[in-house]
């Protein structure tokens, strides 16, 4: 059955090889498991040897995944992940296809998985992972997940599932994530950062919850790095934080910037740690040494002898910390920016999240800010709102224009710039596509 | 002139955007030299907060946070909240806050949850089988039922309006408050119950000063016009939606 399901899977991917219709991350997978719905767990079945690695959160997924794979290249150790994106079974099925022999053997030592959020379900019911790494949950693209008390409720019900054979990493500066894993079976392994890394004592705006997990009693944070995430106690009930592993303790160099970066860094290593073989200190820089930025995510291009830096953002503490990031770069004045917003389907069609990001300091600090994308009226109108709460001498001097098309806006923003003056790109994800076609003349990555 | 909003329960009651529609009030009211200024109101304050209060803002939540927020408003705040609304204080109440205001929502196991009954209306949570209603609204608002407002939605619940009440508009695109019988949110008093965020009220100036005028002349017991502000932009977004939808 397996074989003539993966001989007949590998057809299809010739073909739309052949025809050009794709990359072939999705549609192979769908039309395998339509076939055989049991086909990922079959192939499971005789691939014993093979580590399944599941990554899931709301930020930060294909990152990890790319840290991950990174490292495990440079430990000789072979592996290989499913296409950003095609974080579905489907994605996962057809990453399955790609890399089995025709016999259906699997030669490699891990197989890494970004899965999406609400899908994890699903994909747990076919995957008995030796690993899982849960990165975060944050309020994102509501018209298409759902709240995000919904997918808590549906992680929470998955991973009583699970037995001692999966290992779990998760955020333990979250105390939902911390209240969702603490009481498994499974080996638990908590990343966050020190304590001297949070700068904030008052809660963001960003936050859905700050109430106790347990017993429903506002939680008091310490400290508190981004969004719901710091040093919390209940006075109530006496939950409070576990302790985590920081390797900034280990004189490591971290690759990208960054505080949400330096919690994928921290997810990353520990995995490699606890899962695949200890590092000793002296190591760690190596291994994550020539790492580049992926897709879209402070990603630098040089287009007609100017420095654009390209950022995805596509919820709320995703953008705030973006910003945050940025206001932090050794550019420290004169910062021309880009904002594009589209609302397509990979977009999310509700926009409304974009008056929970905070604008003051990106209003106060910019030369310039173009912005552009289908919903570029609304995203003028953000921020013309925001300066109501700015100290009224600052608010003359900002400079804000629209643009009605991305290649206009692409192309004004750049005559916009001085010499060495870089042009900063905030764009969800469709727009980022556009953004890249006009840079580098193509839609892929 | 001054005035207060009062926004209740930032931290429990905000899901979609729901801050926009307070900077959009604050942004209307200052750029006519109006002194405005916000009260957060929560769970850890007293009731006192909401006697202050010019006008509400109430905005939408998960089921967990509006637990937490249906409690606390059972226990003392609603009674206060109630009568605000009777003297005809005006306020926003969306989503999950307008259902509130309600009699009861029926949950999809058929569990009773009361509302405050200021509204008459009740909201049935949508039966396993059917969606959930999402997407991209246009209405004409009471108001002004030439005016085309737009927002968008997102919501589990089905709310139905008692006979002889006011629904807040007539939805040419979009589900409102069932999808079935074209009403969207309700007028009572001066309070609007509405299921659209998106945030409804920057790209519906209309409404916003609406709110901010009768606000004004019950604390200031006499007619005030608004003077008019420029909204080349607001009218630009709304279009955008618009023209997605039906143009």
């Amino acid at each position: 059955m397996i074989f003539i399901n993966i001989i007949f899977g590998k057809f299809v991917l010739f073909l739309i090889r052949v025809f050009s219709l794709g990359d072939g991350s999705t549609w192979p997978g769908h039309i395998l498991l339509k076939l055989n719905k049991n086909f990922v767990k079959d192939l499971l079945k005789m691939n014993k040897q093979l580590n399944c690695v599941l990554i899931v959160g709301t930020n930060g997924k294909t990152t990890t995944s790319s840290l991950i794979d990174h490292i495990l290249k440079k430990l000789g150790k072979k592996c290989f992940r499913n296409n950003e994106g095609a974080n579905l079974l489907n994605g996962i099925a057809s990453a399955f296809l790609k890399n089995a022999t025709l016999t259906g053997r699997l030669e490699y030592d891990y197989a890494l998985f970004e899965v999406d959020e609400f899908n994890l379900p699903f994909v747990l019911q076919q995957i008995t992972p030796s690993a899982i790494i849960v990165l975060n949950l944050f309020r994102d693209q509501l018209d298409r997940y759902g709240e995000v008390n919904e997918i808590h409720n549906r992680w929470l019900k998955a991973f009583k599932q699970l037995t001692p054979n999966t290992q779990i990493f998760t955020n333990g500066d979250d105390p939902y994530l911390y209240y969702l894993v603490k009481d498994l079976d499974c080996r638990k392994n908590y990343f966050g950062v020190d304590i001297g890394k949070m700068k904030r004592t008052d809660l963001p705006h960003d936050i859905d919850f700050s109430y106790c997990p347990t017993c429903f009693h506002p939680l008091q944070f310490q400290k508190i790095s981004f969004s719901h995430l710091g040093k919390y106690l209940c006075e109530n009930c006496g939950i409070s934080s576990p302790k985590v592993e920081d390797f900034a303790d280990r004189s490591l160099k971290y690759p990208l910037e960054g505080l949400y970066n330096i919690y994928n860094v921290n997810a990353a290593l520990l995995f490699i740690e606890n899962e695949v073989t200890p590092i000793k200190n002296k190591d760690l820089n190596y291994l994550l040494s020539g790492f580049m930025p992926i897709f879209g995510r402070q990603e630098a291009i040089i287009y007609r002898e100017r420095k654009v830096f390209l950022h995805l953002v596509k919820n709320p503490v995703g953008f705030n910390q973006t910003l945050e990031t940025l206001f932090k770069t050794k550019i420290r004045s004169n910062k021309n920016f880009l904002i594009l917003l589209n609302d397509r389907i990979p977009d999310g069609r509700d926009i409304s999240w974009i008056w929970d990001v905070d604008f003051d300091r990106l209003l106060l600090t910019a030369k310039y800010i173009s912005i552009g994308g289908d919903r570029a009226f609304e995203m003028y109108l953000r921020l013309k709102y925001e300066t109501v709460l700015l100290p009224i001498d600052k608010v003359r001097r900002i400079k804000l224009k629209v643009y009605r098309s991305a290649e206009e806006a692409v192309a004004k923003s750049i005559m916009n710039l001085k010499q060495n003056e870089p042009l900063f790109v905030l764009a969800t994800y469709s727009a980022m596509l556009e953004v890249r076609k006009i840079l580098v003349g193509n839609k892929t990555k | 002139m001054n005035l207060k909003i009062g926004w209740l329960y930032p931290d429990l009651m905000s899901t979609y955007g729901d801050r926009g529609n307070v900077i959009a009030l604050l942004y209307r009211a200052r750029s006519r030299g109006i002194g405005a200024t916000v009260i957060t109101i929560s769970v850890a304050d007293s009731v006192d907060k909401i006697n202050r209060a010019d006008l509400f803002f109430m905005g939408g939540a998960q089921d967990l946070q509006q637990e937490i927020v249906a409690k606390d408003l059972r226990a003392e705040k609603g009674i206060f909240l109630k009568k605000a609304i009777e003297r005809g204080i005006p306020g926003l109440y969306i989503c999950g806050a307008f259902q509130f205001l309600g009699k009861y929502y029926k949950t999809s196991e058929g569990k009773i949850l009361e509302g405050l009954d200021i509204f008459d209306l009740y909201t049935q949570s949508g039966q396993e089988k059917e969606k959930r209603l999402v997407g991209d609204m246009v209405f004409n608002p009471f108001f002004a039922p030439d005016k085309r407002f737009v927002g968008f939605e997102n919501h589990n619940g089905r709310t139905y309006l008692g006979k002889g009440t006011q629904p807040f508009g007539k939805i040419l695109k979009g589900f409102g408050n069932n999808g079935k019988d074209g009403t969207e949110g309700m007028v009572y008093k001066n309070s609007i119950g509405s299921y659209s965020h998106g945030p409804l009220l920057p790209k519906n100036p209309e409404l916003t000063d609406w709110l901010v005028q009768k606000a004004l002349q019950l604390k200031y017991k006499r007619k005030i016009k608004l003077k008019n502000l420029d909204t080349k932009y607001e009218d630009l977004a709304r279009k955008t939606v618009i023209k997605k939808l039906i143009d």
